[in-house]
């Protein structure tokens, strides 16, 4: 187990940016001692210091410097919505880098990125990382949204050397969701048969692995879980996969949060 | 931190140099927690719950916020009993941390291969009999809610691991809990864990179906405080044996009531996810006080029944 410091730390909220009427762009100063993440890592926050919410609640590291690091904040629930409510100068506890082993890195090959709601941010935090390492060919990134207004215009297109965008009202891009999209620019030859990276709701990822799963070499997914500790203590964030033919339960929080996409056991993950 | 009072606690022959301990499920194997906290701070780790073979846990979701709650249906997953001492143990031992071994069976059949397997291994000063577990189909809850049941097993350990402080961990979901610590007193435990979850459920309407496949599931943290606060009174006025008692614990005020109520130590669970530096600012807090006394209240002890759990006449009405 890595012994690297997780403890949490107590940070100032540098900004809070908003982005649409759900998304927060939030920048939190980083500890001195704050260990580099990597691609697919996330911190856990604590919105408050009461018991309502209970609960840590995780978000994908989207950038991160010498001086700050940025999450993107999807108010839905009672602790995101907490948190997107705070003003720069507050401070929140925080706990991370958190989750398992790094991935395989692309290799120099293309890469399509595909995600939907706030699955953006860890997104974007690996098609930077890899571009930093140069271990990464083309980047395309397909985003889908309920309208414009979700698709946070203007907050990746430098990181990606094409991006496709849908809404399913069609304010923007093609009218429907985004996997759709994905088969169409398949059908047309576009994209190449490489590695999928996928972050957003589980239809969205199961819909991925039916429909264009194998016109890829890999598929990895990053995936959410409502977790409690984030240390792969208490078993409570698993997600059931089959692994050499054998079924069996790995910690999101902790052997995730990115997982070959083939793996999971969808019969088993209502 | 500061050294002015003794604070240390005795459970049978197993000795602690402090009350407050990580409670069985949140604290995992106990090494998990090394990068949130001292974990040789605390008296002792009660690790996560095994059975003799490894179990793989429930499907399906496992975990569930409620207002100052949490459900949970993990269901004992675990590594079993062969791997947890050769791997796990070990590593807990070295890293300078007391474990209390939380255990629990399928049946009887199983408990026993269970206690012998661990009559066989060394070291073991304490452990805690899970048998009040709401989130499992066999044994759990149901040996853990009828008394003879439960004295049957707290007995067996004593004859078999005569060197083994036992504790007996209690669930909350009887009508009296007092009787559940009596019976477990009477045959041989040397304390009494209070409480276990709460039963619980949820639904999620957008599915129209309960939100857990087991559809009831095991409520912690602070929602159940007063629930397990009201047990360690009862229990501590009850038996003679130390009373650990866990629930809901969130602040350092939640463990000074425990004591207060009777316990002689307390168990720090779900509050670890939140706030893992709870266990340490207790110690202090004690360490520079003392431990409060319990407060003095009289009240008739359980009358010893051979009954089925049921709650008992009380003739001081």
């Amino acid at each position: 187990m890595s012994l690297e410091k997780k403890r949490p730390f107590t940070v100032r909220i540098v900004e809070n940016r908003k982005l649409s009427p759900s998304t927060y762009l939030i920048i939190l100063e980083r500890p001195n001692d704050f260990p580099d993440p990597y691609p697919g890592q996330f911190i856990s926050v604590r919105v408050n210091d009461q018991t309502v919410p209970l609960l840590r609640r995780p978000f994908g590291i989207m950038d991160i410097n010498s001086e700050t690091m940025t999450i993107l904040v999807k108010a839905v629930g009672p602790g995101s919505t907490i948190l997107a409510s705070k003003a720069a100068g507050e401070q929140v506890e925080m706990a991370g880098p958190l989750g398992g082993m790094p991935f395989s890195r692309p290799g120099g090959k293309d890469v399509v990125f595909v995600g939907g709601g706030t699955g953006l941010g860890p997104i974007i935090f690996c098609a930077r990382s890899w571009k930093r390492e140069a271990t990464v060919g083309k980047m395309h990134l397909f985003i889908g949204a309920q309208t414009k207004e979700e698709l946070l215009e203007g907050l990746y297109e430098k990181d990606f050397d094409q991006v496709y965008t849908a809404t399913i009202d069609g304010s923007s891009g093609h009218k429907g969701n985004i996997v759709e999209l994905l088969e169409e620019e398949i059908e047309k030859g576009g994209i190449p048969a490489a590695i999928l990276y996928s972050c957003g709701p589980r239809p969205m990822i199961r819909a991925l692995i039916d429909r264009v799963g194998p016109k890829f070499e890999n598929h990895y997914t990053s995936l959410e879980s409502v977790m409690a500790c984030s240390l792969g203590a208490c078993r409570g964030c698993t997600v059931p996969v089959i692994e050499d033919g054998e079924k069996t339960l790995r910690s999101v929080c902790m052997e995730g949060t990115v997982f070959r996409a083939e793996d999971i056991d969808w019969e088993e993950w209502e | 931190m500061s050294d002015n009072n003794d604070i240390g606690l005795k459970i049978g022959d197993a000795c602690f140099a402090n009350p407050v301990f990580l409670a069985s499920g949140p604290a995992g194997y106990g090494i998990e927690y090394a990068n949130y906290l001292d974990i040789t701070k605390v008296g002792g780790i009660v690790t996560k719950t095994i059975s003799f073979e490894p179990r793989k846990g429930n499907p399906g979701v496992r975990l569930q916020e409620t207002p100052s709650g949490l459900l949970n249906s993990i269901g004992l997953e675990n590594v079993g009993a062969e791997y947890f001492f050769r791997e796990k143990i070990p590593v807990l031992v070295s890293a300078g941390v007391k474990p209390v071994i939380s255990v629990a069976a399928e049946d009887w059949g199983d408990y026993r291969k269970l206690i012998d397997f661990i009559a066989r291994q060394e070291n073991i000063e304490i452990i805690e009999l899970n048998l009040s577990c709401p989130n499992v189909e066999r044994g759990g809850m149901a040996v853990g809610s009828n008394p003879s049941l439960l004295g049957r097993y707290v007995r067996h350990a004593k004859d078999l691991l005569p060197r083994i402080a036992i504790l007996a961990k209690l669930t909350p979901n009887v009508s009296d809990i007092a009787r559940l610590a009596l019976a477990a007193e009477e045959a041989g435990a040397d304390g009494i864990t209070a409480i276990n979850t709460v039963i619980g459920m949820d639904i999620d309407i957008s599915r129209a179906k309960p939100v857990f496949k087991r559809v009831r599931a095991g409520l912690s943290g602070p929602a159940i405080r007063p629930v397990a606060l009201d047990a360690v009174w009862r229990i501590a006025r009850t038996v003679d044996i130390p009373v650990i008692g866990v629930g809901g614990i969130s602040s350092v005020d939640d463990a000074l009531k425990f004591f207060m109520a009777g316990a002689s130590g307390i168990q720090v669970g779900t509050a670890l996810f939140y706030d893992p530096g709870l266990p340490a600012r207790i110690i202090e807090k004690l360490e520079a006080g003392g431990i409060p006394p319990a407060i003095k209240y009289s009240v008739d002890k359980t009358e010893r029944k051979d009954d089925d759990g049921t709650a008992p006449h009380n003739s001081s009405t």
